[in-house]
């Protein structure tokens, strides 16, 4: 059988909707195509450094809020090793903190990544949206291909049909 | 996450009537209990003074950013409320504060109320951004205001 042409995926997590839709799209493709699957969630640090600098929050709440996201991550991980398991796909999960974008793309490279997969993009309204917003970024920054998941219906119908382990 | 959706014209006051801290705190949570998202006055109210006491969330250049999470809110909440003559919010320069972003969050809400936070960091860092709500004449110009510098 002719290898096909997308050996390593990696699915970024970002508690957003739109990331579990792409987590099924992830585990269709990766079952269909034998691909190996990976996903990601980066615990966005920065943001919570952004907010110690602009005062708002104390070093006590950071600590606080750091290990409220790293409970987020775990919990939709978790949840989407389960969407795998399912559907008898392997997934490696991956869960660090720092500056999501920068991870993300860094990931991509140290893995040998050959296919992103991702949920919807926000809108873009503003200049300062393209630079704030981390999806818009690794999307930007990737070194390899990515896949937007729209549709969401969808892609439940096509998971859905996908058979069972 | 914006905060124009987060806000309406009954959640925002351009003339806050109050004048000390913990009357504004109360005066900006009935504004956010009128989105029905806070089920408990005083568990939200506690909740928010709890923060104060950690450290006071009058920032400087006139920017106060009360907040907390509370299982009082089902979802994440937020008003605004707007002083022009100012009020002493034991501010981190020591200046009045005018203009007051009230947070409440869930508990389980943490990725949605950090970006809310940082967003209203980043928009408040540009003076004139924060000079037009303060000269702001009604709820909708406001809003107005703010979708333009979304």
């Amino acid at each position: 059988m002719m290898e096909g042409p997308v050996k390593k995926i990696l699915l970024f997590v970002d508690g957003s909707e739109g990331c579990i839709a792409a987590a099924q799209y992830a585990i269709t493709l990766s079952r269909t195509m034998g691909a190996e699957l990976w996903a990601l969630y980066v615990v966005n640090v920065s943001l919570l450094k952004e907010l110690v600098k602009a005062k708002i929050f104390v070093r006590i709440e950071e600590m606080d809020y750091e290990q409220d996201l790293e409970q987020d991550g775990k919990r939709y991980l978790n949840y989407i090793s389960e969407l795998a398991r399912i559907k008898g796909v392997e997934i490696k999960t991956e869960l660090i903190k720092g500056v999501v974008n920068r991870e993300v793309v860094e990931r991509i490279g140290q893995w040998g990544i050959d296919l992103l997969v991702m949920g919807e993009l926000e809108p873009v309204r503003s200049r300062t949206d393209t630079y704030h917003d981390e999806a818009e970024l690794i999307f930007r920054k990737a070194k390899c291909s990515v896949l937007v998941v729209k549709d969401v219906d969808q892609v439940e119908r096509i998971y859905n049909a996908l058979e069972s382990n | 996450m914006r905060l124009s959706g987060l806000l309406s014209e009954e959640t925002i006051i351009i003339s806050l009537s109050d004048k000390d801290k913990q009357s504004v705190i109360e005066e900006l949570l009935e504004l956010a209990m009128k989105t029905g998202k806070i089920t408990n006055r005083e568990t939200a109210l506690k909740a928010v003074m709890d923060r104060e006491q950690l450290m006071s969330t009058g920032l400087e250049k006139g920017v106060a950013v009360p907040h907390a999470k509370s299982s009082a809110a089902s979802e994440l909440t937020m008003s605004l409320g707007i002083s022009k003559e100012g009020i002493d919010f034991e501010s981190a320069d020591g200046k009045p504060s005018h203009l007051f972003f009230f947070i409440l969050a869930p508990e389980a809400a943490a990725g949605p109320n950090v970006q809310v936070l940082a967003q209203i960091a980043r928009l408040t860092s540009d003076p004139e951004f924060c000079q037009a709500l303060k000269s702001a004449s009604s709820p909708m110009e406001v809003l107005e205001i703010i979708r333009d510098a979304e």
